[in-house]
């Protein structure tokens, strides 16, 4: 009897006590967790949005990875705080072109040498610092790449004496530079002017002279090797070839984190790794240009390039990896040793990545730029959404936060806070579909951006956090054109030009044109609400004119896939978010409105087309400015999008809690609270100190 | 009951491989690319597209796709297309995390059920038992995210506890005890709230059974012989009560590991929910194939140790 009830006494109490334990561990878990100190580390706390894929500069394509390499890696050039290119691991780089011109025979090279000799007074102005003559071909060395005056020196040549230079270019399954290889052997082969492997499945072969029996040869040479199934095809006929040539001149001061020193082999490994097709680089066609890249000693690159094409100089923006690490090294072991563990030059060292919870870089005593940086490490906590990332930043556990337009309002108000605020680099817009009959007049389309209400979408939608757009730039990239003024909101004009374009109101209501009424459907993405509370206010204000917009959702991936990618839709509602480059070949050129490439609305402008060549082999920087502001008025003025807002970017951050202690231009210390640049609040993050931590800073 | 267990494992086996044949369509048919750069990117070619589909093998026929997913799967070789690491080592770096947090969130609801239970069972038809009985009906119907939101909403407006992640982060614990409890603190929070439907759910089981044996013969024979009410209640009629509480183990498995979307995402808890939630939004199919597996997996293994555990408690089953 004992027993049994003390066993129940037992069975109860375990019962009851455990849960009580556990409530108790809880409770005391709570109060020590709410009574720890306040006092932060030496340490900044960033939130990042979702898991970085991977720590190699290389190979990463998503924004969370770029966060956390900009402080682990350098790359030769970088932008500045305006946004402009300037240098970081390179000491300077100077930017020079060979022009090649090929003659029928020397003598015509004689001549048109001493044509040029006649015509010295000119050189300084063409920057020509050198002429000279090799079997048949003029050399001309210029001082700046471009196109434009090399195309003016060949045309004071007798055109009837040049040798036309063809291009001609090979797909093939694999094996290209063996290929290329066994070709040079035969006689065709012994023709080639020069060459370019482009991967293991292309090459690119130059020669003067009759294309046509060369073009035969090596499809002839081809078809020995049928299991290869090459294709060749002739791709340029040019009168010369111009090459252009940047000379980077390294630091020598720049120890890796591993305490190697930086030299000239890791920029030309790092060239080569983003060339080989093991890494899937999606950098890669940013290198294609390059025709080959030299390290002439350890501290200088030189890196020549097919043909000119200015963008391509921001290309040197990517990190660059450790040789001494990498080389030789199967992609495999990338994946799974360094790009979790990288080695880099930058201002913090790689310490600690626990996935999907944080990672955290501490000081590298050794920056080249040292005393910086002032914190003792960063860390980059990962977080699902935007919720917890408001959640982290309010229990101080991140220390910055980039602000909805509807909450700015708040956290202008609060004295805990500080705010910061630019135009960001992104634009939203209504593309109209130039395939659909209704969109083709440009009278329509300047009707319909006449018709919206911009300023007002701006008002109610961005709560006043964003400007008009005024076309294919933003305002803080240093070529945007501030000239180009938006169209106002005047429904009257809207009224006339369509009534211009032929759209008369019909019975019931809507205008109509020969027989079709003027309705289409808007589609947009589901789930983000601001594109479809736009396309709400458009089909509102288009209503008042006589216009019939149906508004239709889709799940972003099916968005894409059945309409987007298609080009089968009326108009949309979409964004661009772009960096700081004016080459918009792929979203404007006619040749890029196929399914999948990005001119979806099937913009065709010839003369928008000339800009957007032309600008790529432009490298004078008022000249890019005056192509830019040209494409940006174009374009503005036929109206494929109605343009429509840049928002403005706002982060929080807790008052005080860092300031700035960098150098300024004449060897002084500046000490600033955080402030916004064009490049963004985080721009100066080398010298961010905490003012609890001041006493570190340099006396 | 060893030729059951066979017989059971075989059909297991060949159940498995049609969800896995299933859920591989299910999962590639999906609309949407695991393009890392996303769709509209003008900085990338077709070249490169095409590059990135043939390292994955995205460029061949699905059937192909699904046998070499499998094949990869069983060799280990298995890469993540988010960054090409193996798939069992993204899913084992997640388990320490994902245990932890399920191990707390079961024993809390076991014996957080198993009290209310027991004890409404001892009020049956009387206040305690009608009050528990609605609060364990509102929170069998609240949905955990909301029940969540309502915590973190409160806790960062009337305290200053943190609650993402594992630990708190930025500052120096002053002792290991202090780091600890932070560290487990990080893990209750979630786990309560993940425990909250499971607690309501087992004490209702617990009560049914309870009343159920309470009016078995012997149980009034215990009482005619005389033992005491407390004897009878805890040491005879509980022990028979709580065999449902013993064979939904089995069910509890896939549970351990499965994880829990919504919870780890609001309170930012490295599990394996959150990498399966996230490997859907990246189309990250060799990883939704290799975690749809394992939970699968698990299912009919948990199943079947149900269906053995229920022989072992009940003498009256017997397994053939």
């Amino acid at each position: 009897m004992d027993t049994s009830l003390s066993c129940a006494t037992v069975i109860r109490s375990f019962i009851y006590g455990l849960p009580a334990l556990l409530l108790t561990l809880i409770a005391v878990a709570f109060v020590s967790v709410s009574l720890l100190s306040t006092k932060k580390k030496n340490e900044m706390s960033i939130g990042t949005l979702g898991e970085p894929s991977t720590l190699n500069p290389i190979q990463h394509a998503d924004a969370a990875a770029g966060e956390v390499l900009a402080v682990i890696f350098n790359g030769l050039l970088k932008y500045d705080a305006n946004l402009e290119i300037t240098t970081d691991l390179a000491k300077s780089f100077t930017l020079t072109q060979t022009t090649t011109v090929f003659f029928a025979d020397t003598n015509a090279a004689l001549t048109a040498l001493l044509k040029l000799q006649s015509e010295k007074s000119r050189w300084q102005e063409w920057k020509l610092n050198s002429a000279s003559i090799r079997e048949q071909s003029l050399i001309l060395e210029l001082g700046e790449p471009g196109m434009d005056v090399s195309r003016k020196i060949v045309s004071l040549f007798d055109a009837t004496t040049l040798a036309p230079l063809h291009i001609v270019r090979v797909d093939l399954q694999e094996k290209a530079a063996e290929t290329l290889e066994a070709f040079r052997g035969t006689s065709a082969g012994s023709r080639i002017i020069r060459e370019w492997t482009e991967s293991s499945a292309a090459f690119e072969v130059t020669v003067t002279g009759d294309a046509d029996s060369f073009l035969k040869e090596l499809e002839k040479f081809l078809s020995t090797k049928a299991d290869l199934k090459a294709r060749a095809a002739m791709v340029q006929t040019d009168q010369f070839l111009a090459e252009p040539e940047v000379v980077f001149s390294l630091r020598d001061d720049v120890r890796w984190h591993d305490g190697k020193p930086f030299t000239s082999r890791d920029v030309a490994f790092t060239y080569r790794a983003i060339m080989d097709d093991a890494t899937a680089s999606p950098r890669k066609p940013d290198f294609l240009y390059i025709l080959r890249l030299e390290t002439p000693d350890a501290h200088t690159v030189r890196v020549v390039y097919r043909k000119p094409y200015s963008p391509a100089l921001s290309s040197w923006m990517i990190g660059i990896l450790p040789a001494h690490i990498l080389e030789g090294k199967p992609p495999e072991w990338w994946a799974v040793n360094f790009n979790r563990n990288p080695v880099g030059t930058g201002p913090f060292r790689f310490d600690k990545w626990k996935t999907n919870e944080y990672l955290r870089v501490t000081r590298n005593p050794d920056y080249f730029n040292a005393p910086g940086p002032w914190l003792d490490s960063m860390v980059f906590r990962v977080l699902p959404d935007q919720l917890a990332l408001r959640l982290a930043f309010e229990t101080r556990q991140v220390d910055f936060w980039s602000v909805d337009p509807w909450a700015v309002g708040h956290f202008e108000k609060d004295k805990r806070f500080d705010l910061f605020s630019s135009p960001s680099s992104s634009y939203t817009y209504v593309g109209w579909n130039l395939r659909r009959d209704i969109f083709q007049d440009e009278r329509v389309r300047r009707a319909l951006a006449h018709a919206v209400n911009v300023p007002e979408m701006i008002k109610y939608i961005l709560y006043g956090h964003g400007v008009q757009s005024t076309g294919i730039f933003t305002p803080k990239m240093w070529f945007f054109d501030p000239n180009v003024h938006p169209f106002a909101y005047d429904p009257e004009k809207a009224r006339q030009l369509l009534a211009e374009a032929g759209w008369k109101p019909g019975k019931d209501g809507i205008l109509e044109k020969d027989g079709q009424r003027f309705s289409f459907t808007l589609i947009t993405n589901n789930g983000n609400e601001i594109r479809r509370d736009i396309a709400t206010l458009v089909q509102d204000d288009l209503k008042k004119l006589g216009i019939e917009v149906n508004i239709e959702l889709y799940e972003w991936a099916v968005f894409l896939k059945n309409f987007i990618n298609k080009g089968s839709f009326d108009a949309m509602v979409l964004g661009w978010a772009l960096g700081p480059d004016y080459d918009q070949y792929q979203i404007w050129h006619s040749s890029q409105s196929n399914p999948e490439q990005l001119n979806v609305v099937k913009y065709n402008n010839p003369e928008v087309d000339k800009l957007l060549v032309g600008i790529r082999e432009e490298y004078r920087r008022e000249k890019i400015i005056e192509l830019a502001g040209l494409m940006q008025t174009t374009i503005y003025r036929d109206q494929p999008y109605l343009f429509l807002y840049v928002p403005e970017g706002t982060s929080v951050m807790w008052k005080d809690s860092y300031r700035i202690h960098r150098p300024g231009g004449r060897g002084e210390w500046v000490d600033t609270p955080v402030e916004m640049t064009k490049a963004g609040w985080g721009y100066y993050t080398d010298w961010f100190y905490r003012p609890e931590y001041a006493d570190l800073l340099p006396k | 009951m060893l030729t059951f267990i066979l017989r059971r494992l075989l059909i297991s086996v060949v159940l498995l491989f049609l969800i896995s044949i299933i859920s591989f369509f299910i999962i590639t048919l999906t609309p949407g690319s695991p393009y890392p750069w996303g769709e509209l990117n003008p900085k990338i070619t077709p070249q490169v597209k095409e590059a990135f589909k043939k390292k994955f093998h995205l460029d061949r026929p699905l059937h192909e796709q699904y046998w070499l997913n499998m094949r990869d799967l069983f060799s280990g070789r298995l890469k993540s297309i988010k960054d090409d690491r193996p798939v069992l080592q993204r899913i084992a770096e997640r388990l320490p995390a994902t245990i932890s947090l399920n191990v707390l969130a079961i024993v809390l609801s076991l014996t957080f059920g198993l009290l209310l239970g027991v004890y409404a069972a001892k009020h049956a038809g009387r206040l305690p038992d009608v009050l528990t009985s609605i609060l364990a009906f509102i929170f069998i119907a609240l949905p955990g995210f909301w029940i969540s939101n309502l915590v973190v909403i409160g806790l960062v407006k009337f305290t200053n506890a943190p609650l993402l992640g594992t630990q708190t982060y930025g500052i120096d614990f002053p002792n290991l005890l202090a780091l600890w409890l932070d560290r487990f603190w990080h893990i209750a929070l979630p786990a309560t709230v993940l425990s909250i439907g499971g607690i309501a759910a087992q004490s209702r089981f617990i009560r049914a059974s309870m009343i159920e044996t309470m009016r078995e013969d012997y149980i009034r024979t215990a009482f005619a012989k005389g033992l005491a009410q407390e004897t009878v209640f805890y040491k005879h009629a509980l022990r028979n009560s709580i065999r449902p509480l013993i064979t939904g183990i089995g069910g509890l498995l896939p549970g351990l590991i499965g994880g829990s979307i919504i919870i780890e995402t609001i309170f930012a808890y490295p599990g394996l929910g959150r990498l399966g939630y996230e490997a859907v939004l990246e189309r990250d199919y060799p990883t939704l194939v290799a975690l749809n597996f394992i939970v699968a997996a698990l299912v009919l293994l948990g199943n079947l140790i149900s269906d053995v555990l229920y022989a072992v408690v009940d003498p009256r089953v017997h397994l053939e």
